[in-house]
């Protein structure tokens, strides 16, 4: 299963309501959990945690890929939240994130997770995509982006 | 005229439709007697551009690296393991780099007449941003390609087996 395979409206939120980074990381969690895509909201929501406490996953430019292993999902599960506004997520930059891409895998797909990661690595070079990623008015106008 | 395929190859990637396509192989094999590799790519490339890219962690990629190979290991005895129960044949390989750069590679070594490999996404976005190793592999490698589609045919073919 391929990124694109991912993305659907219901995994996307526009606008992010959250203000600092420990709500955003709840929201997005809180998207995979609204879209039936996980159950145990508290197992996924630690892994990310831990992950974000060895070192900051915001990168530079407005964006941040908070990630994690778990049991507590038995696929790839990916949720992408968008504050125009944006969000101190300890970026490497010290700049705010607009472009936020949460992914959560099962300890034994190491390939697929790694790939998907690597795709969201070249979103992020993509200044020109990202921005108008973070201009989309709603979830399908990001979607369409996405599949074009 | 000699056999048309005398040297099948799966990549395996540690996806459902990468045993699926195994499956379909280990039929193939049995069916033309051709020999069948298993090869598995540990994505080294990837995890050095997240670590570049600050994505990843430097234990981070040193753990996944460690994660990758014990699944390449699990994924690939699996598949072992199903062609031993239709009395074929199967050679293990592993490798590490670049998903497409290696599996040419193998390709190109072991003189494979055929590589098989999974579904692709049915879904092609323009995007440069979205490409997919496996799809890459599929356009370079030198040799004819089979992309295998119907879980559900491929299990009941591999089950009818005898």
């Amino acid at each position: 299963m391929s990124l694109i395979d991912l993305i659907v409206e219901k995994i996307v939120k526009i606008p992010l309501e959250s203000k600092d980074k420990p709500d955003v990381i709840r929201e997005l969690v809180q998207i995979l959990k609204d879209a039936g895509e996980i159950d145990d909201f508290d197992a996924v929501l630690k892994v990310i945690q831990e992950r974000e406490f060895k070192g900051s996953t915001g990168l530079q430019d407005g964006i941040a890929v908070p990630h994690g292993k778990t049991d507590a999902v038995s696929t790839l599960k990916l949720a992408i939240g968008i504050s125009p506004d944006g969000i101190d997520f300890d970026s490497l930059d010290g700049k705010p994130s607009n472009l936020l891409f949460l992914l959560v895998a099962p300890p034994g797909m190491s390939g697929p997770h790694v790939e998907a990661l690597a795709e969201i690595a070249k979103i992020a070079q993509s200044k020109a995509f990202c921005k108008s990623l973070i201009s989309a008015g709603n979830s399908q106008e990001v979607v369409e982006l996405m599949r074009d | 005229m000699g056999k048309p395929i005398n040297k099948i190859m799966v990549y395996i990637d540690g996806t459902e439709e990468s045993v699926t396509a195994a499956m379909y192989a280990i039929c193939l094999a049995s069916f033309t007697g051709a020999d069948l590799i298993a090869h598995y790519v540990i994505n080294t490339r990837a995890m050095e551009d997240l670590l570049r890219a600050s994505i990843f962690l430097k234990d981070e990629q040193v753990e996944y690296e460690h994660d990758m190979a014990a699944d390449a290991e699990r994924y690939l005895n699996y598949v072992k393991e199903l062609a031993v129960k239709k009395g074929v044949s199967i050679i293990q390989e592993q490798s590490k780099g670049s998903v497409h750069r290696e599996v040419v590679n193998a390709v190109k070594e072991n003189e494979v007449d055929l590589l098989v490999i999974g579904e692709l996404s049915r879904i092609r976005s323009r995007r440069d941003e979205f490409y997919d190793e496996t799809e890459r592999a599929m356009r370079t490698v030198g040799c004819s390609v089979l992309i295998v589609k119907d879980e559900d045919k491929v299990w009941q073919m591999y089950e009818s087996l005898v």
